[in-house]
């Protein structure tokens, strides 16, 4: 049998793809959680952002507006937790799960009109080199850009973290806020931007499922990938390329165990499906199992509410 | 040029507390001052509002003549005043380097080159690549000493800052404070403990319940008189009188060995003592040299072999705290509010908490409440505890009071053995003399404690033996007599 080689870059692209969501929504989350703050609202924000874009983009035709219409979703969507647990000092993991539910039963009030209305087609890049090389052309080129962005996004983010004075700070608050706030940071600002950007990269996570994976909506399109986002954050030890790696295995095996279903492979359907969160986790785990690793990049204050006293 | 700092009539008013009460300070650099007072005097607070932390109610604060206008940490530093805090603020994830350029403008490399300037001037050699919590508690001040440097302060204000510091540590501080001094800074030495103001300063001003007392110069001063100041009472001294010896063996540590896989906390290796009854073995040492593990080995929260501990002839290493209790083992441990008792729950449900099966608390899981209110009342009128509502929740209690209802908790059971982690950390004179008392009064009956502490001079008030521990290694039992708090320093950092 000859495996067309470019069939195999086809794979790894659709592999890639499904990738993508995991990777923005975790990017983001990341941030959220290095300044401090335990966001389990991914699954609200990315449902909101999904919705968003499709009914922004099927209402104003464009594309454009509707991306950044998604990604201020997003925003919306976190100030309100940021107010909640920042201002009102709430509880990070009530307010976050409230977040969730919320933002699902939204977004499938908003979608009720949307369902069933065929997608835009996304315009993607460098279509013409596809072709040029085998193998590595499909997995190179003909992508949105959005999938360009989410793959440049985790050395983005650790660069961010590591080289500059504001990942520095982010990193500082997400230690200590009562040492930040003694040095005169402000951490309450701090934290209302980590989430409100955490906010803006679940919106394009979700604008990016149902306006270029699978253009059209779908009640709870998002399917659990933000709690998928969710536990990468914390396998990968809250090292953004880490994150990639856990995105890829993820979506690697979601893609291959549907190919498996499909040939009819005898292993158990269900087995299949749970393959991918279980082969992740343990991935995960077994590269990031260096105790003071952990220590140096676990957000000490995680979760915990900061209040000024005075 | 000399600098003056002034505060004048500032007034910090906390819900049922008045902090600072009308106080009026003056400084001038070239001196070193030190703010006296106990625990809850208020200078703290005062110096808060000085490096901007907090703002005052009342009152206003100059240098050279001029108003400042402290909102905020930022203020305190753009106007040069620079503040080590008692409880380092520094990012124990982040490296030495990170630490120290976080609130700076300038370049890394520029900022590299005045800490390694600076490194030099003052004989400070720390590694800036490395995170901070693999630093000793000396180095972290450095750390902190060297971030208000870069700004070259013209006040740097020392909040409480050798209690985490050996006796050779707190002599090198002393000799970088007096060299920032004689180089024009002004120095503010916060402080309960007398010992160094007379060493150290050159005036002192005492604080007490949120008024200043008194301020004069250390010349004019001894460490009685400041004492009776800083309390505003004479003190009653208490003395050990010399425990019988006794070979009556009561527990015997063999061999014991903890390794962590937390990095934060310590080893212990090779931990081999043994306790008689009526003694009181007093265990030294520099905070986060492993005495918390110890604490956690020895009570149960951490389990460790069978044979390594053995206690009244029966081996109990595998035993968990509430078996250990059964055994007639008792435990205070450092952290009142999170470890001892539960500050959410009401007086009388904290005492019932450590006795669930050899009390008559609990009928057939049931809770006897009577029971367990009667007892919570002859536990606050036998220890002096300062309330009357056993209905109270625990986290209004003072520190004081909280002690207090803790050892009295524990001694229900009349245990052979108490096992206290800093039982007076953090609490007034007062407190402190009942629970030295108590613990003498235990030995007396002939049980035992095992006496976990940093405080050197409590040690050598209550110990009938004592070891030092240092990096998860007990030193040898010395007597009691045999020791000066000198040598006690020295094992602390680590010499033999």
């Amino acid at each position: 049998m000859i495996i067309d080689i470019n069939f195999i870059g086809l794979i790894i692209a659709s592999i890639m793809a499904s990738a993508v969501p995991l990777i923005l929504a975790s990017c983001g989350e990341l941030i959220t959680e290095r300044s401090g703050v335990l966001n389990l609202g991914v699954e609200g924000m990315m449902i909101i952002g999904a919705i968003s874009g499709f009914a922004l983009m099927t209402v104003t035709g464009s594309l454009i507006i509707a991306i950044f219409g998604a990604m201020l979703a997003g925003v919306l969507i976190s100030t309100i937790f940021a107010f909640l647990t920042q201002t009102l000092i709430t509880n990070h993991v009530a307010t976050g799960l409230a977040l969730t539910i919320f933002g699902i039963g939204i977004s499938a009030m908003i979608g009720k009109n949307f369902v069933g209305i065929p997608g835009k087609e996304f315009p993607v890049l460098f279509e013409g080199l596809k072709d040029t090389i085998p193998l590595l052309g499909p997995i190179l080129f003909g992508h949105s850009i959005v999938f360009y962005f989410a793959f440049a996004l985790p050395f983005i983010t650790s660069y961010f973290l590591k080289k500059t004075k504001i990942g520095l700070i982010v990193r500082a608050v997400g230690d200590s806020p009562e040492s930040a706030s003694n040095q005169g940071i402000n951490v309450r600002l701090v934290r209302y931007a980590c989430i409100l950007y955490g906010g803006a990269m679940s919106g394009l996570a979700g604008a990016y499922l149902s306006m270029i994976y699978t253009p059209q909506w779908i009640e709870n399109m998002t399917g659990g990938r933000g709690w998928i986002a969710l536990a990468l954050v914390v396998f990968s030890t809250w090292n953004p390329i880490k994150i990639l790696i856990g995105a890829m295995i993820f979506g690697g095996l979601t893609i291959i165990q549907f190919h498996m279903q499909a040939i009819g492979v005898r292993i158990p359907v269900q087995f299949l499906t749970a393959l991918p969160y279980i082969v992740t986790i343990i991935v995960l785990v077994v590269i990031s199992r260096d105790s003071r690793k952990i220590r140096l990049s676990t957000p000490s204050s995680l979760g915990k509410s900061f209040h000024k006293d005075n | 040029m000399n600098t003056n700092l002034k505060i004048s009539n500032v007034t910090k008013i906390y819900p049922g507390c008045v902090a600072n009460d009308n106080i009026s300070l003056e400084f001038n650099s070239g001196k070193i001052y030190a703010l006296l007072g106990e625990n809850g005097a208020g200078k703290s607070t005062l110096v808060k509002i000085l490096s901007g932390v907090i703002i005052p109610d009342e009152g206003k604060i100059y240098l050279n003549e001029n108003y400042l206008k402290l909102n905020s940490p930022l203020d305190a530093k753009k106007n040069d005043i620079g503040m080590v805090f008692q409880h380092f603020n520094l990012f124990e994830t982040l490296s030495v380097f990170e630490n120290l350029i976080i609130d700076s403008d300038e370049q890394r490399e520029s900022v590299r080159e005045k800490i390694d300037a600076i490194m030099k001037k003052y004989n400070f050699s720390i590694d800036l690549d490395i995170p901070v919590l693999n630093l000793s508690a000396g180095q972290k001040q450095k750390v902190e000493i060297i971030r208000c440097l870069i700004r070259s302060p013209k006040v740097l204000i020392m909040d409480e800052p050798t209690s985490v510091l050996t006796e050779q540590e707190t002599s090198e501080l002393f000799l970088s404070l007096k060299k920032f001094s004689d180089e024009g800074i002004l120095i503010i030495y916060i402080t309960h403990k007398l010992k160094e103001v007379m060493q150290l300063c050159d005036e002192v001003a005492v604080m007490r319940r949120g008024k200043l007392v008194s301020v004069s110069e250390i010349k004019n001063e001894n460490i009685e008189s400041l004492a009776n100041k800083m309390v505003g009472q004479n003190l009653k001294t208490i003395k050990k009188k010399k425990a019988k010896t006794s070979s009556d063996q009561l527990i015997k540590i063999t061999n014991l060995n903890f390794t962590s896989e937390d990095p934060f906390e310590t080893n212990l290796t090779d931990i081999n003592f043994s306790v008689n009854r009526g003694e009181c073995l007093g265990i030294a040492g520099i905070s986060g040299n492993g005495q918390s593990e110890l604490f956690q080995v020895l009570s149960g929260e951490i389990i460790s072999e069978k044979n390594s501990i053995e206690f009244n002839n029966n081996y109990i290493g595998d035993l968990s705290p509430q078996e250990r209790r059964e055994y007639l083992m008792a435990f205070s441990p450092e952290d009142r509010l999170e470890q001892a008792a539960i500050p959410q729950m009401k007086i009388f449900e904290n005492v019932a908490l450590n006795n669930f099966k050899s009390s008559n608390f609990f009928n057939n899981g049931l809770i006897n409440e009577n029971k367990i209110k009667e007892h919570s009342k002859k536990i606050i009128s036998d220890f002096n505890v300062n309330t009357d509502n056993i209905e109270l929740k625990s986290q209004f209690l003072s520190g004081g009071n909280l002690q207090k209802l803790i050892i009295g908790r524990e001694l229900i059971t009349s245990p052979d053995l108490l096992i206290c982690f800093n039982p007076t950390w953090g609490l007034d004179v007062g407190a402190i003399n009942y629970i030295h008392e108590t613990l003498i009064k235990i030995n007396e009956q002939n049980k035992s404690i095992i006496l976990i502490s940093t405080d050197t001079d409590e040690l050598l008030k209550l110990s009938d033996k004592i070891s030092v521990i240092h990096k998860g290694k007990l030193s040898k039992i010395m007597n009691s007599e045999e020791v000066t708090s000198e040598k006690l320093g020295i094992l602390m950092g680590g010499a033999n």
